[in-house]
């Protein structure tokens, strides 16, 4: 997008003074030096505004850790780490239509918890009252014969139907607060966050509900195509080196990056998603339906949000009202932010948001694999984000500089 | 030249990497644990690295801060390493029928530490049989209570303050509470349930809205002892916590046998613990999943029950030393 193949004049001329002496030094070598330090400068630029700059650092981050952390290309190490990135892309797809505006939305980790519970408490097919008869469903929607709809011909979907729904309603709520009502979206969706992290945790009195149906905990684990590579002869424990490589969770989430990859890029909604995050008086002007547009990308955040949440409870096989909880966010934000999304709004990519969380996940594997302690991997997760946050800000200063 | 600067940190901790591999020969088994915000957590964890480290074999620590999806992925990420064998402290007793699963099914030994999954016929599950020993400390404190009532006649007011009821300890620490209760229904009046979620916080704003509406609490049993702390600060300031012998004194009681319960048996405000014996926990997650790593055994199965007991005010002098709590304070002083 600004990527650009020109070596700045002031690089060679930066060396100049301390390179030539006019003693001693002959003037073709401090010219080579000076060539050289501006290809150096020049490649380093290029590389640092080009569009797919995390994936070259993923490339490098990946290729210096190899002969330290042999494991890191271990096909089972990889397979692990698709399996992590797909739950998180789904969530951090809508979060990108967000930033894309301008805007933040912090209630997905409660969305992602509420819409478990939902799907626990429609198919579960049986539930414990030991546990759950406490709970403000009990009885109602949720028996000892398991959840509202199980036993009915189309259980499953009706119940992901109804979860998706719910994450869009959350996001319908924060869409016309944010649009409507011109209220923060920082403060609006913290606030979901808080209330619909409790509802989630009242409705259930904090339990999990279990017991999904066998199709359901398929949906999330089952591969569709392994590949078999022989025995492990790491381990001391023969093992069978079956790895799944396409799974629902990949297609799911593929299928949802695809298409939000279109209606970011090729429909006049995108455009008005980028125009409003650019300005959104002057999108008004220019007469953007922006109050509209920011409740649709409202929705489809939480959308997201609850397709992700379908795939860490049918991956858990459980309905957590905890799901999401924690330093969830982190991950998503973050995972979004080094992808180059930015905070400021108008600049995305819907492939960026891929490579960030493929980055994200790929980090947290390593970091794991040094055996760091959790501490310091979150220490070191929070300064890659900043990192990211900084090389933003930096890439938008030269950028406007440069026109 | 920031890229170089990235490459060169990065190659740095990949040093770190380096220089944890686990030597030839010796077995390398993930450590991952649900968070540590308990004595008992702390202890056990302790109590296991060392055992493991003391047989020479190489321990890979995961905290998954009271996350069940990053303890999965974290143990997802110890499989993809080779481990070769897995120990772990679940959050929940759901998400280790999950994790127990996901280990077996990679041909990697498991083993789960004291909190059992709720379907404990997969894996070896390691843990207290914590209806009967809640059930000794609570009929300790049952007899107490009976002799107060010959001396004022009126009936006990129970309370029990319950655990998240998702993890099967503290179903079976309530079960063996109301069993008690249950044999002695001329002893006492209908129990009072103040909800803990093994949270310090939870607790302390359900203990207080209860203690408020049921002044009369005298009858005390916490589902695990790290919540001592948390009594004290609800009862003190009404005058309730004081020692065995005064009138006002709270029967109470505990499970787990930590440092704080043993000072508080030994000063008095406390009159009966159930123990969990956490050394022979650890020894025998230890000594399992080493077995399984010898025998070469993806899968084994087994339930292995620590019996526990309760110590009390009565036989503190005798089996002090027996409750993992005492014997870390009398290391402590």
């Amino acid at each position: 997008m600004h990527d650009s193949g020109t070596i700045p004049e002031s690089a060679g001329r930066a060396e100049a003074p301390g390179g030539v002496d006019g003693e001693g030094v002959e003037p073709r070598t401090s010219a080579a030096a000076a060539h050289t330090t501006g290809l150096v400068r020049g490649f380093v630029r290029r590389l640092l505004l080009s569009e797919y700059f995390v994936l070259w650092l993923m490339i490098i981050y990946f290729l210096a850790l190899l002969p330290f952390l042999p494991s890191l290309s271990n096909p089972a190490n990889l397979a692990n780490i698709l399996s992590n990135v797909w739950p998180l892309l789904a969530v951090a797809v809508g979060q990108t239509f967000v930033l894309t505006i301008a805007g933040i939305d912090l209630s997905q980790g409660a969305v992602v918890g509420l819409t478990s519970v939902v799907l626990g408490m429609l198919v579960a097919t049986q539930a414990s009252p030991e546990i759950l008869s406490n709970a403000s469903i009990w009885g109602s929607i949720l028996t000892e014969e398991g959840g509202l709809f199980n036993g009915l011909a189309f259980a499953v979907p009706a119940a992901i139907a109804v979860m998706l729904a719910v994450g869009a309603v959350v996001g319908l709520f924060n869409g016309v607060a944010v649009a409507y009502f011109r209220m923060p979206a920082f403060m609006v969706t913290l606030v979901s966050l808080i209330v619909f992290s409790a509802f989630a945790l009242w409705i259930t009195q904090s339990e999990n509900i279990s017991d999904f149906p066998p199709g359901l905990v398929s949906l999330g684990k089952s591969p569709i195509v392994s590949v078999f590579l022989g025995a492990a002869a790491e381990s001391r424990v023969l093992r069978r080196e079956l790895y799944p490589i396409v799974t629902y969770p990949m297609l799911i989430s593929l299928a949802l990056a695809i298409s939000a990859h279109f209606l970011l890029s090729r429909t006049t909604f995108g455009r008005h998603v980028f125009a409003i995050g650019l300005n959104r008086k002057a999108a008004e002007i220019s007469g953007v339906p922006a109050a509209r547009v920011i409740v649709l990308v409202f929705v489809i955040s939480g959308f997201c949000a609850a397709v992700g949440s379908l795939l860490y409870s049918t991956r858990l096989e459980t309905g957590m009202p905890s799901l999401g909880q924690g330093a969830f966010l982190l991950d998503v934000i973050g995972a979004t932010v080094i992808g180059g999304i930015s905070l400021f709004g108008g600049k995305a990519k819907i492939v960026w948001t891929f490579l960030g969380v493929l980055f994200f996940a790929l980090l947290s594997n390593t970091l794991n694999l040094m055996n760091l302690s959790s501490f310091h991997i979150d220490m070191m997760k929070g300064a890659v984000i900043l990192s990211a946050a900084l090389l933003d800000a930096t890439r938008r200063r030269i950028m406007a500089r440069e026109g | 030249m920031r890229i170089s600067q990235t490459v060169a940190a990065c190659a740095a901790l990949g040093l770190v990497g380096m220089f944890t591999a686990a030597p030839a020969g010796a077995a390398t088994i993930c450590w991952a644990f649900q968070d540590l915000e308990t004595e008992f957590w702390v202890a056990g964890h302790k109590a296991v690295i060392q055992s493991l480290e003391e047989g020479g074999h190489t321990v890979i620590e995961r905290n998954a801060n009271e996350s069940a999806n990053k303890q999965l992925e974290q143990i997802r990420d110890c499989i993809a390493q080779g481990v070769d064998g897995i120990i772990f402290i679940p959050q929940d007793g759901q998400s280790a029928v999950t994790i127990v699963k996901e280990a077996q099914a990679s041909d990697v030994p498991v083993v789960v530490f004291n909190r059992p999954p709720t379907d404990t016929s997969r894996g070896v599950v390691v843990v207290a049989d914590n209806e009967k020993i809640a059930e000794q400390a609570v009929a300790f404190m049952a007899d107490e209570a009976r002799e107060r009532m010959a001396a004022t006649g009126k009936k006990a007011v129970p309370l029990i303050m319950v655990g998240d009821l998702g993890d099967p300890n503290a179903v079976g620490r309530k079960a063996g509470f109301y069993k008690v209760i249950e044999a002695n229904p001329d002893l006492f009046e209908t129990p009072i349930e103040v909800a803990t979620k093994w949270d310090a916080a939870t607790a302390l704003a359900n203990l207080e809205a209860a203690i408020t509406a049921n002044p009369d609490v005298d009858f005390l049993f916490t589902s695990s002892d790290f919540l001592f702390p948390t009594i004290r600060s609800v009862l003190e300031p009404r005058g309730m916590w004081v020692k065995a012998g005064d009138p006002k004194h709270v029967i109470m009681g505990g499970l787990d046998g930590d440092v704080t319960a043993c000072g508080l048996i030994k000063d008095g405000f406390v009159d009966a613990t159930g123990v969990q014996d956490l050394f022979y926990e650890a020894d025998a997650s230890v000594n399992a999943i080493l077995k399984a790593i010898e025998d070469g055994d993806p899968t084994p199965n087994e339930v292995i029950e620590d019996p526990g007991f309760a110590l009390t005010s009565a036989n503190l002098a005798d089996r002090e030393m027996d409750m993992w709590g005492c014997a870390l304070l009398a290391e402590k002083s």
